[in-house]
């Protein structure tokens, strides 16, 4: 059935998105409290964090750029942007964070620019990503999410 | 799962949980995690805005989950003032898991640490914070004193500061506490929560009450002070054992946090030995007060140890305070016997009129009165503080706390030294208070008033009996309002700024009325105020204002807070310090206060030393003003005595004048509500 196969497809595309180490486990933890009460859960808060990284990523560029030796405050506002990662399973962003906040401790300007580089590299596949995922479970139907998302 | 303690309900589903973060993305996600435990959620994008909605309402919550890294306000300093304020349980979270920075939560009184992401196992066991918690005053409050053998025979745990042997009470006997605590509820200055609740009332630790406790530690001495013979000397009907167990570890806390802030004034954490100036401080003090016979050779050690001993807390002052303590701290280091405060302003300036807080004009109070005063926010209105009626002071005083709840305490506190008759002295003798000032150090217990200038006896303005401090009084103000001062600004308890003068220093009359709220200190009698005009103080001054009186040194009130009259409401407190103040803020009015030349007038304005018989100086409520947001922040105001309800720790009590200078033991740095210890009236 045509149903079937966009489930199918869902399933396959979440479980990529697993191996390819876009999402971890916490991922999972926000699909297990999505619930009839609560049915589109996982995507309300993922693009709530989309909104709110955006905001994070332009106050870390502007960072870089007025405050360049300021790795205090470069590596506050990542934190931030990690712990905002981390709460929707986002473990490549987060991953390329922890990177940015080494080279903070090491003081090196250069590492922190190319591995803010990376993240927003990261920050944009994933919410591409996730976006088309997103767009496939809604044509699967609302009740699959529970259902799909456990794998 | 334990009986329900709530009415209807099986715990903890329902259990109130206030969530703070600025991050949008996990708000959300742990607020349905919360749902999906079946608790009651609120989230809260802001700390400001999460404590204003705590001190509206104290019960609403059962426990309160906070992220670290804040821009409003630092988490810890949240959690301090929390835990002095509301004495909710706290649990913090962060994606640092840095041990060192778990660590600091530990310290500042986390009931326990997440890392994120927040997974929802772990929320689900998070009941058992509040349940540990509220089984551990229920034990407090079974022992009001009495007897209850099965407490008794517990082990030793309660009296150690840790309530959280509670647990090994049986649900049964849990049960039959929480009956009899609810049968005491009404006794004596406990203040039991809303009886309708399960909930076991929590003491509320008025400025009295606190003055009494931290005349009882200042009489045992600081590390001897056990929670058992601590209630027995106390002798209030209702409290219990557990009760006086809990306030004592957070009178503990405090007092490190100031002794740490003194110390190290900027290093959050100082190793022990690394700050001469505590040793000095304290040791100038205490040294001083021990051989003045102020305080016995143990408390003073036990004073050093605590200063110097104490883990590096983030600092509780301030960063206003800090000047002044380290002006204190450098001051306090004077030889013994130098009555010269440390500060070097006039801790008084209080502001305007509540306080009269010490003038700028009197530097004769006492450096540290004055850094105090200042900081506190006192005005420089040299206004006199005596005139003013309590209550009137009193929201003056707490008003002024508000300010600078941080200038008072941080500074004094520590050099408050605690005397075992509690009355501490802040470290830095007043200058001001010579013996000329007429105050007669009455009691010894009230802080020599060449010792320290603890500035914090403020005097109450109206003082009546006598506008040293130094009366004899019990007040209890524990000015350990240490923390009431504080906080104005930083996340410092405020009993950092006590530095010195430690833990049990309460000025006993420190009326300091922390500008939180705090309630008045006022203690009718003042024991302590060392009011530099505390002798001739007005008396008038209305006991719960922290009035220093700067113009005269005689009738300059010290900042005590809270002297007899009607203290602030601990709504005052509260309201007043947006700024994560103690109630200690308090402190600061009673820094300011009246310190008799004679005494010292702990930073809190209690005036140490000078007991003063008839000096009404003390610090009934004081409630002092919060205090460093160490938050305390533990901080703690000290909270004065007086009828507000002294927030834990909070605010300093201005103890009579024998007994301690009450440091204001304001949690980190916000002196919120007048609780002694943070036990803002919720119990």
């Amino acid at each position: 059935m045509e149903y079937s196969n966009l489930r199918r497809q869902t399933i396959f595309m979440k479980k990529n998105l697993f191996d390819q180490g876009f999402l971890d486990e916490q991922f999972n933890q926000l699909e297990e409290l999505q619930d009839e009460s609560s049915p589109n859960f996982v995507e309300e808060v993922v693009d709530l964090f989309f909104k709110d990284s955006s905001r994070l990523l332009t106050n870390i560029e502007q960072a870089i750029d007025k405050y360049p030796q300021d790795f205090y405050r470069l590596d506050s506002l990542v934190h931030q942007f990690k712990g905002s990662g981390s709460s929707i399973g986002a473990l490549r962003v987060k991953n390329e964070c922890s990177v940015f906040k080494a080279h903070c401790n090491d003081r090196s300007l250069e590492g922190c620019r190319r591995s803010f580089q990376k993240i927003k590299r990261e920050h944009a596949t994933l919410k591409q990503k996730l976006e088309s995922y997103f767009q496939l479970l809604r044509q699967v139907g609302p009740r699959e999410h529970a259902v799909s998302s456990r794998k | 799962m334990a009986p329900a303690e709530e009415a209807g309900g099986e715990f903890p589903v329902g259990m109130k949980v206030l969530v703070v973060d600025d991050d949008p993305t996990c708000l959300a996600v742990l607020k349905r995690m919360l749902l999906g435990c079946r608790y009651d959620a609120t989230t809260c994008s802001q700390a400001t805005r999460a404590l204003t909605m705590l001190r509206e309402n104290r019960r609403g919550f059962d426990v309160i989950i906070s992220d670290v890294h804040m821009p409003d306000m630092d988490g810890f300093r949240l959690l301090e003032l929390v835990g002095l304020e509301m004495d909710l349980p706290v649990i913090m979270m962060s994606a640092d898991s840095r041990t060192d920075i778990v660590m600091k939560g530990i310290k500042h009184g986390a009931c326990d640490y997440l890392i994120k992401p927040v997974r929802m196992e772990e929320l689900k066991n998070i009941w058992q914070h509040v349940l540990r918690k509220k089984f551990n005053e229920n034990k407090e409050h079974e022992h009001s004193g009495s007897l209850d053998d099965t407490d008794r025979t517990r082990p030793t745990n309660n009296d150690n500061e840790y309530a959280s042997s509670v647990n090994d009470g049986a649900d049964g006997s849990w049960k039959s506490q929480k009956k009899k605590r609810d049968k005491d509820e009404d006794d004596g200055e406990l203040e039991s929560g809303d009886p309708s609740t399960s909930k076991k009332p929590r003491v509320v630790w008025s400025v009295e009450l606190h003055q009494q406790f931290v005349n009882a530690v200042n009489h045992l001495g600081i590390d001897k002070a056990v929670p058992k013979k601590i209630l027995e000397l106390m002798n209030v009907p209702g409290l219990t054992r557990e009760n006086v167990a809990s306030h004592l570890q957070k009178f503990r806390l405090y007092l490190k946090r100031i002794a740490q802030h003194h110390a190290g004034i900027a290093n959050p954490f100082c190793p022990p030995g690394s700050s001469p100036n505590i040793g000095s401080l304290g040791g100038l003090d205490l040294q001083a007060l021990a051989a003045s016979g102020q305080i016995p050779p143990q408390t003073l050690a036990a004073l050093q140890d605590e200063l110097l001993g104490r883990p590096t807390n983030s600092l509780l002052l301030p960063g206003r305070d800090q000047t002044a303590l380290r002006l204190s701290a450098v001051k306090g280091n004077k030889p013994h016997g130098e009555r010269e405060i440390a500060f070097g302003q006039p801790i008084y300036k209080c502001q305007s009129n509540a306080y009269a807080a010490f003038p700028q004009s009197s530097p004769t109070v006492g450096g540290t009165f004055s850094a105090w005063s200042n900081k506190l926010g006192m005005a420089d209105s040299t206004g006199t503080l005596g005139s003013m009626s309590n209550s009137q002071n009193s929201n003056i005083v707490l008003h002024e706390l508000q300010q600078q709840p941080d200038a008072m305490l941080s500074g004094n506190l520590h050099s408050l030294d605690v005397k075992p008759s509690g009355i501490v002295m802040p470290s830095q003798s007043l200058n001001t208070f010579s013996a000329s000032e007429g105050l007669s150090p009455n009691q010894n217990p009230l802080m020599l008033p060449s010792q320290s200038s603890g500035l914090l006896a403020a005097m109450p303005p109206s003082m009546k009996h006598e506008p040293v401090l130094a009366t004899s009084q019990p007040s209890s103000s524990l000015l350990g309002g240490i923390d009431l001062v504080n906080q104005a600004s930083t996340s410092q308890p405020l009993i950092s700024t006590h530095g010195g003068n430690l833990p049990g220093l309460v000025n006993r009359n420190s009326n300091v009325l922390p500008s939180q709220g705090i309630s008045t200190f006022q203690t009718e009698n003042n024991p302590y105020l060392v009011s530099q005009n505390s002798v001739g103080v007005g008396s008038k001054q209305p006991h719960g204002v922290l009035k220093t009186e700067n113009s005269d040194p005689l009738s300059r009130n010290y900042g005590y807070i809270g002297g007899g009259a009607p203290l602030m409401d601990s709504g005052l407190l509260s309201s007043q310090s947006k700024n994560t103040q103690f109630g200690l803020l308090q402190n600061q009015d009673d820094l300011t206060g009246s310190w008799s030349p004679l005494q010292n007038i702990d930073s809190y304005g209690n005036t140490i030393g000078l007991s003063h018989p008839g000096s009404s100086f003390q610090s009934s409520n004081v409630p002092l003003g919060k205090f460093p947001d160490q938050g305390r922040g533990k901080n703690h105001g000290f909270v004065g005595k007086g009828s507000c309800i002294p927030s834990r720790f909070a605010v300093d009590e201005i103890e009579s004048p024998t007994n301690n200078l009450s440091h204001s033991i304001g949690s980190s740095g916000d002196i919120m509500s007048p609780d002694v210890f943070g036990f803002s009236g919720h119990m």
